[in-house]
């Protein structure tokens, strides 16, 4: 219970750091309501994993993370750049111009790839937005380093997440919009930018973390 | 003259008297600045400036009436407004910080002017969390535009003129056009520009919507706005700041300069600027707009080709609309030979008496811009008299 309060007290401040990542990835994607709604279940799964992979330290190491400034800065400087990559993923992808296995054949790398296993994207944004540092997660990391057991810090998290995610629903009906065509290139865009800026923040947090 | 010779004359001409009879009320109204000044004492060369940029203004607005052509004349003023900026802005820094660079205590104490153009950026902090996150002064006191003041100025000239701001009221898109309006070449080298592009102020407005929001910083402050360079800056302590002026300029240089000269177009205004992009979308709750009467039109696309913020193409020849993004600066009107463009009030019939809605719509946007660009072009005017007369603008 303490867990889903603490998410719900917190959610407004985990939404506005995830919908910089969210809001122009589900725009530049183009869908309707219902499968922006399977596009957040699978991003909100991959920050479940994020927030469980943060627990599982925050029980190994009890405090340790949060003294481990410089280690802790290149790992968050690498989950931006990771958030980047896959926010040019999104900006770089073009509609595909035919269905089947045609569509399939354009493109190189990761944007292939990104089309062959399209819940990859969502996925891992969410994943990496789970381990992004942000104060809510900081509260609920300190609550699961003061638990005794594993079990008390997993189910902290996770009533945490479940807390938070309510904020997100509403995200989903972007989808409304759909037909709006250039909402698309506005997310393509907009996801660029913000590509950008976390690239840049990555790469700053990474080498002030080595120096 | 002919029907058919009066039909292929451009805009309506309202002829020397009915045109002064026109501008008579704004005269009047934009001569209670000048009066102010010097009602206080300050007959000096600061009345002076004041009662120049009078002079200057009201001819223009004068000449706008009676010849019926409005960018030209506005264009000017505009083009003005923008030059003068620095000429005031610059010294007054001087004066006050010792440098147009701010140190980041002097940013964190409250110390930086207000600038509308971050309005897209505070208003969620400040509905959401009830924090203004530009570090500026809520109320107006001896530092330029608190943001109580601007703000009441955006949500009064957003309700008159929509976008029309972006031809009217802005104080940095003279330097677009300054640059737009330079003839290098008979025909612009950038003529075929891909019409995403135009999406891109909607993206750069959502990108730092969202990251202001998560920062609590004005991010376009901090890292995208061109016009750093014209009024203020962080001062380069550090290789972060270093980094920023290096962006200020290099965005200043391709989006105000390079690009408005190759391609004749206001690049930064209409393909960049997020607070355009927020205005656009207040277009939609404004009464005015501006209308092609499809009967009238002949297809010559020389609106097309005159549009300087990229607001018309094909489509709007069809639907008799411009696009969203539509900044009523009116080149559009005064290049039409059929005089097939105008200003037109929402809800009224296409093409029936124009001059009043033309009329209608030039009273707030001369009164947004003697208030705004007279009191400017005042200020600047003043910095280059004192100039003139003590070898100092300081």
């Amino acid at each position: 219970m303490q867990g889903f309060l603490l998410g719900l007290a917190n959610g407004t401040t985990c939404l506005t750091f995830c919908a910089p990542v969210l809001v122009p990835y589900l725009l530049g994607e183009g869908k309707g309501v219902r499968k922006n709604l399977l596009t957040l279940l699978l991003f909100l799964i991959g920050r479940l994993g994020g927030y469980m992979l943060f627990g599982l330290a925050a029980w190994a190491t009890g405090s340790l993370l949060l003294g481990a400034t410089a280690g802790q800065g290149v790992l968050l400087g690498l989950v931006y750049v990771g958030l980047a990559a896959l926010l040019l993923v999104t900006a770089l992808r073009r509609r595909a111009p035919v269905t089947g296995a045609c569509a399939l054949q354009t493109g190189t790398g990761a944007l292939q790839r990104a089309r062959r296993w399209p819940g990859a994207v969502p996925v891992g944004m969410g994943l990496l937005a789970g381990l992004k540092v942000c104060p809510p997660l900081l509260l609920a990391f300190a609550g699961a380093a003061s638990s005794n057991s594993l079990w008390g810090s997993l189910t902290l998290f996770l009533t945490f997440f479940l807390g938070t995610s309510i904020y997100f629903l509403p995200i989903s009906f972007l989808g409304a919009f759909r037909r709006v065509a250039p909402l698309r290139t506005i997310g393509q865009f907009s996801a660029a930018i913000v590509a950008l800026y976390y690239l840049y923040a990555g790469v700053l947090l990474v080498v002030g973390g080595l120096q | 003259m002919t029907t058919s010779a009066r039909a292929l004359s451009g805009p309506p001409r309202l002829g020397v008297w009915k045109g002064l009879l026109l501008w008579l009320p704004i005269a009047l109204i934009s001569a209670l600045t000048p009066l102010q000044v010097l009602q206080s004492g300050e007959v000096g060369l600061f009345g002076l400036a004041a009662l120049i940029a009078w002079a200057v203004f009201n001819t223009f607005f004068a000449l706008i009436f009676i010849t019926g052509k409005t960018h030209r004349f506005r264009a000017v003023l505009f083009i003005l407004v923008a030059v003068a900026l620095p000429l005031e802005f610059v010294p007054y820094m001087i004066e006050t910080y010792g440098s147009m660079m701010l140190t980041e205590a002097t940013m964190l104490s409250s110390g930086a002017s207000f600038c509308p153009l971050t309005m897209p950026m505070i208003l969620i902090p400040a509905l959401f969390k009830r924090v203004v996150i530009f570090p500026g002064e809520l109320l107006p006191s001896a530092a330029h535009g608190a943001f109580s003041v601007m703000f009441i100025v955006w949500v009064g000239s957003s309700l008159a003129l929509g976008r029309g701001w972006c031809s009217w009221g802005c104080f940095y898109g003279g330097w677009d056009e300054l640059f737009s309006r330079i003839r290098v070449r008979k025909r612009p080298l950038l003529r075929r520009i891909d019409r995403r592009w135009i999406y891109l102020p909607f993206a750069v407005l959502l990108a730092i919507v969202l990251l202001s929001a998560l920062t609590y910083g004005p991010v376009y402050c901090e890292w995208l706005c061109p016009f750093k360079i014209v009024t203020e800056f962080q001062a380069p302590s550090s290789a972060l700041a270093i980094f920023q002026i290096a962006t200020f300029v290099s965005l200043f240089i391709g989006l105000v300069v390079v690009l408005p000269l190759l391609s004749r177009r206001r690049v930064q205004c209409g393909l960049f600027c997020p607070f355009g992009a927020m205005q656009s979308l207040l277009n939609k709750i404004n009464i005015f707009e501006v209308r092609i009467d499809t009967e009238k039109c002949s297809k010559c696309q020389r609106c097309l080709r005159s549009c300087p913020t990229f607001s018309l193409d094909e489509s709007s020849l069809e639907s008799g609309k411009p696009l969203l993004t539509c900044t009523k600066c009116a080149a559009c009107i005064d290049a039409c030979p059929q005089g097939a463009i105008a200003y037109h009030i929402k809800g009224t019939r296409i093409g029936v008496r124009p001059n009043v809605a033309r009329g209608l719509y030039l009273y707030p946007a001369m009164i947004l811009m003697s208030f705004i660009g007279a009191g400017i072009f005042t200020s600047g005017l003043y910095r280059v008299l004192k100039l003139v007369a003590t070898g100092s603008m300081i």
